[in-house]
């Protein structure tokens, strides 16, 4: 392998790395705040990608138009996301009909979109183009890299950060987590439970949808956009259940073995994610990072 | 002053508390003592609504019995649960400052220094280990923060559910005397919960004696604690 080949992998393998953290720390902070394992998360990533080829192609809006327009609708949607699912069943005694309701959306979802935008995969402008309308690359000593990689791992890099910020530095996150850990002390001492958790569905699903936004330049925009969930899954019982640091390593971890699988194996890259997962199942089944509440003898 | 009328609770079919009238004064430590499952928690938990109950609850000429669990937090009736309720992935400050949540908001920006400084003062442990997560605490400890945690929340009325469970006596002598502090010192009116009577008594103005759901005798602490029926009861042989 030479360099040139081992540093376009490695960026690749980042930006998808970060789409697939964005992603699964969406899944985490909902599994975490709301009990809900969202099996519509996937589906975040063709919503956004649908959203930004209606802003940016349909409606041919500029970049500077589109970006927070995209943005707001996917805010809107999280919060719409929990109308629908979250507040009818959150008084269930099922706990598997809320994780059967996210199923259930996710085949809404595919079929709405397919019925609004047809069934055929459909192309998003990318961020940064040449003159022709093709992905630009950043050419340093000989190495080209697609702007949209780069950019794709700025992107999550940030929203990281922020999530970051948002749960260790910030008083509202403190509420969240609070809430996250003990509900019903949360409602006792004055934690108003359902804005943290609308705050929580808002931000893990504008952060899948943020993640359809940039991929979808690369792969196309369409439904199929959502088998990468699987990725997430992945990512998360690599990195451990209730994580968001782990989620974000584990992450990063199948998006680089998956890059650099498609050099020789690029037939087999799926079968390399998920012998992956299935290694970290049998020799540590608990994920990489474990949750920082320990058991007291 | 709380005045309860009428209060009934109930979890599905059954009724868990009967009827129950009760007055809590102002500036008072008033106990609530009686035996497992006579409704003690309950009557906390209805006045919190977080239980489904029926009847008046009035704070201050306020119903109560209308508002939703964070709005009677907002009125400064704070609940301090069973078992503590601490957050065990916060650390010791950031679960105090999660209780200033009820008079300053989501989003607002509290000063809240002066609060932090003065449950330090009544628990000068906390500041110790201002920075280990709540988990790793002891049971006292935790006890302390769950406390500490109601003081925050600029509390009027504070309602302690058997802070002494689970708890080393010298320890509970201890969380006693701090609880009495609080009261005598800073005015707060004090509904507490016990399964410890005599200790209970001992503390209270007025004490109210719960059993299966209805109130079985109320009187100045001072008169029930010598009340034959309630040492038979409640205190084991030769307790005074």
């Amino acid at each position: 392998m030479n360099f040139n080949l081992f540093v376009s992998l490695l960026v690749n393998g980042l930006a998808m790395g970060m789409v697939y953290a964005l992603l699964a720390m969406g899944l985490i902070m909902l599994f975490r705040s709301a009990g809900v394992m969202n099996f519509a998360q996937g589906m975040m990533l063709a919503v956004g990608a649908y959203i930004s080829y209606a802003t940016q192609v349909q409606a041919d809006l500029p970049l500077y138009a589109a970006i927070p327009l995209c943005l707001a609708s996917y805010v809107v949607f999280g919060l719409i996301f929990m109308a629908c699912i979250y507040l009818p069943l959150k008084d269930t005694k099922f706990p598997a009909a809320i994780v059967v309701a996210t199923m259930g959306t996710s085949s809404i979802l595919s079929e709405a979109c397919t019925l609004i935008w047809g069934g055929e995969a459909l192309s998003v402008p990318y961020l940064v183009t040449n003159g022709e309308g093709k992905s630009a690359y950043l050419t340093i000593g000989g190495v080209s890299i697609q702007w949209q990689y780069i950019l794709t791992t700025i992107v999550g890099v940030v929203l990281i950060f922020l999530v970051y910020v948002l749960f260790d530095k910030l008083y509202v996150g403190k509420m969240m987590e609070a809430a996250a850990q003990d509900k019903y002390t949360a409602s006792l001492i004055g934690i108003p439970k359902l804005v943290t958790i609308a705050i929580t569905y808002a931000i893990a699903i504008s952060l899948g949808c943020i993640g359809g936004f940039m991929v979808s330049p690369v792969t196309y925009c369409s439904v199929s956009l959502s088998s990468l969930q699987l990725r997430a899954f992945a990512s998360v019982v690599i990195g451990g259940t209730r994580s968001i640091k782990g989620a974000v390593i584990g992450a990063l971890l199948v998006g680089l073995v998956e890059a650099f699988a498609t050099v020789n194996l690029s037939n087999y890259k799926d079968a390399v994610v998920f012998i992956l997962l299935i290694v970290f199942l049998l020799v540590k089944p608990d994920g990489l990072v474990r949750s920082k509440i320990g058991d007291k003898a | 002053m709380i005045e309860i009328r009428d209060l009934h609770c109930y979890y599905g079919a059954i009724e868990a508390l009967r009827g129950i009238n009760m007055k809590i004064e102002d500036g008072a430590i008033t106990c609530l003592i009686g035996s497992n499952g006579a409704g003690k928690t309950s009557t906390l938990k209805s006045i919190s609504n977080v239980v489904c109950r029926t009847g008046g609850i009035i704070y201050d000429g306020v119903d109560l019995s209308h508002l939703r669990d964070i709005q009677i937090a907002r009125q400064g009736v704070i609940h301090v649960p069973e078992g503590r309720g601490v957050f065990p992935g916060l650390t010791v400050e950031e679960n105090l400052l999660t209780g200033t949540v009820n008079w300053h908001g989501l989003f607002g920006k509290g000063r809240y220094d002066q609060d932090l400084a003065e449950v330090y003062e009544l628990f000068p442990r906390l500041q110790e280990r201002r920075n280990q997560l709540a988990w790793s605490l002891s049971g006292g400890e935790q006890q302390m923060l769950a406390i500490g945690r109601g003081l925050m929340g600029r509390p009027k009325v504070m309602m302690l559910d058997e802070p002494s469970m689970g708890l080393a006596p010298l320890v509970v002598a201890e969380l006693f005397e701090k609880i009495v502090e609080i009261n005598r010192e800073r005015g707060i009116t004090i509904l507490l919960v016990e399964q410890n009577a005599k200790l209970a008594l001992k503390v209270s103005n007025y004490a109210y004696v719960l059993e299966q759901g209805c109130i079985l005798l109320e009187g100045p602490a001072e008169e029930l604690r010598y009340d034959p029926r309630v040492v038979s009861a409640y205190m084991g042989t030769g307790a005074h």
